[in-house]
């Protein structure tokens, strides 16, 4: 039972110089991999919905074959330490923003743009870089919407690829963070100097892990579920 | 425009494909790879960790995609009954949440309330006298499986609700009204209507997940513990203890390979299955 409620807990996590580069390390690799994977997504579809431009039957096989195939844990961990990005925050970034299965919803969202748009563009002389960024995107805030959020949330869970290709406890997140805590007791022996136990501040730093979530969670519901239906459902 | 996107598709993708041909070789991080043909998938094969590895995966898979297929429809229907337009969204927005929480966070939740100090479970099972002694539940063999089953309908089950929701939003209301107009009750054209209409969602979303069940991973590696290997370990999560924490490359490559060729299998008999059913493949 609850003894003396108080929000000591927090007072104490949030003087916790160990928990402040996690947290950052959460927050950059989010915003990054959030940014790079739309990035990717938006131009990958943009290209697979080209069809009148040479190799995009290729390209799109080459996509949808990583779906079914791919080269296992330990060579894709070889070629990581090969290109140098073992202990490197890139490393994560780009594992996460090559999602193909979310290049794919943007494809199907981008296909639902009228072919006469782009056909008018053209003939008013805008190039496929200016149909990119002044037609394609702007209609397609509702799919950057959802397919940013999927991306921001697996982003900010990303856990294993931390544990995989990561030594350097600097560099870890505030998953990694959260689960030492959790796994051992005695990790964190200022805050119990200050009294408060080892079981507070780990219900507070999940609190904490879960808390940005929350606070975007009620407003952006309906981008999640659109997100789920948009390739789904087709009727 | 499409350079960095192709370059991170062939850095991330193809390229670890081309070391498949470890799998063939004895590699470690001190001996450079020697071809050694197929010695280790002989290994493989013999290694009765492999099995068991092999095992849990089809248990743990298949038996969590017949509890969420029950769950998912279960409560979709039960949630479509719900008259209240409000009432109705805030059941959604409570029950979708899990899954968003990251499966460290859900982990670390489910650790705490089992624990065997003052965790809340085994506190309420020593009061009410159904046991004399805390259980070490994530350590025990017995409970393992069940409890991974059920964390992971605690957090799904909510989310796999959205596509059947869909389906029903897409059943035809003249079916309904004719169905009223002959007397059948609420039970009645959920059993005639609702459940035979959403049968071809079912199924394919049975199908997709079938052909995903090689590939149970981060709910394992977070919630097992080496006393529990021999119900919970699942294949990947041997592949990365052999290939990462022991470091034999060549042989966990060939692990890897039996298991994207088993998954290579299954998806395409699952798209060949789907566009039978659905006039359309699934990839």
């Amino acid at each position: 039972m609850p003894e003396d409620p108080s929000l000591k807990a927090y007072q104490i996590i949030f003087q916790q110089e160990s928990l402040y580069t996690p947290f950052l390390v959460s927050v950059i690799t989010t915003a990054l991999g959030t940014l790079v994977g739309l990035f990717v997504a938006t131009i990958g579809a943009y290209v697979l919905i080209q069809k009148d431009m040479p190799g995009v039957k290729i390209i799109s096989y080459l996509l949808m074959f990583t779906m079914i195939f791919n080269g296992g844990l330990v060579p894709t961990y070889l070629v990581v330490r090969d290109v140098g990005l073992l202990n490197s925050l890139w490393s994560i970034i780009f594992t996460l923003s090559m999602n193909v299965y979310n290049l794919v919803l943007m494809r199907n969202f981008f296909e639902q743009i009228p072919e006469s748009l782009f056909e008018a563009a053209d003939i008013d002389g805008c190039s496929p870089i200016g149909i990119f960024i002044k037609i394609v995107l702007p209609l397609s805030k509702p799919a950057l919407a959802s397919i940013g959020l999927f991306f921001a949330v697996a982003a900010w869970s990303e856990y294993f690829h931390y544990v995989l290709y990561i030594t350097d406890t600097s560099l870890y997140n505030f998953q990694v963070k959260l689960r030492s805590l959790v796994l051992d007791d005695q990790s964190m022996p200022a805050a119990q100097a200050a009294g408060v136990s080892a079981k507070t501040i780990q219900n507070a730093a999940i609190i904490v892990a879960i808390i940005p979530f929350m606070f975007i969670y009620p407003f952006c519901q309906k981008y999640f579920i659109s997100g789920v239906t948009m390739g789904a459902v087709k009727e | 425009m499409f350079i960095p996107v192709f370059a991170q598709l062939w850095v991330f993708h193809y390229w670890p494909m081309a070391g498949i041909r470890f799998a063939f070789t004895k590699y470690t991080p001190f001996i450079q790879p020697q071809y050694i043909g197929f010695d280790n998938f002989t290994r493989l094969f013999n290694e009765p960790r492999f099995w068991s590895a092999f095992n849990n995966t089809l248990i743990l898979s298949i038996g969590n995609l017949l509890l969420s297929m029950i769950f998912s429809v279960g409560i979709a229907l039960l949630i479509n009954e719900i008259g209240n337009a409000i009432a109705k969204k805030f059941v959604q927005t409570v029950i979708y949440l899990p899954h968003f929480l990251s499966w460290v966070v859900v982990a670390a939740i489910f650790t705490i309330i089992l624990s065997t100090q003052g965790g809340f479970v085994n506190d309420l099972l020593v009061k009410l006298g159904i046991i004399d002694e805390p259980i070490y539940f994530m350590a025990s063999k017995d409970h393992w499986r069940g409890i991974w089953y059920f964390i992971n309908r605690w957090k799904e089950t909510g989310w796999g609700t959205i596509i059947f929701l869909a389906a029903i939003t897409g059943i035809s209301p003249d079916l309904y009204e004719a169905a009223e107009i002959d007397g059948a009750g609420r039970l009645k054209q959920t059993w005639y209507i609702t459940i035979p209409s959403l049968m071809n969602t079912i199924l394919v979303v049975f199908i997709l997940n079938l052909a995903k069940v090689m590939n149970v991973f981060e709910s394992v590696f977070v919630l097992y513990n080496e006393m529990v290997y021999d119900v919970s370990d699942v294949i990947k999560t041997y592949t990365y203890r052999v290939g990462l924490q022991n470091n034999d490359y060549g042989y966990s490559t060939a692990v890897g390979l039996f298991q994207s060729v088993v998954s290579l299998i299954l998806v395409t008999g699952a798209n060949w299955f789907s566009e039978k059913i659905n006039g359309r493949g699934i990839v």
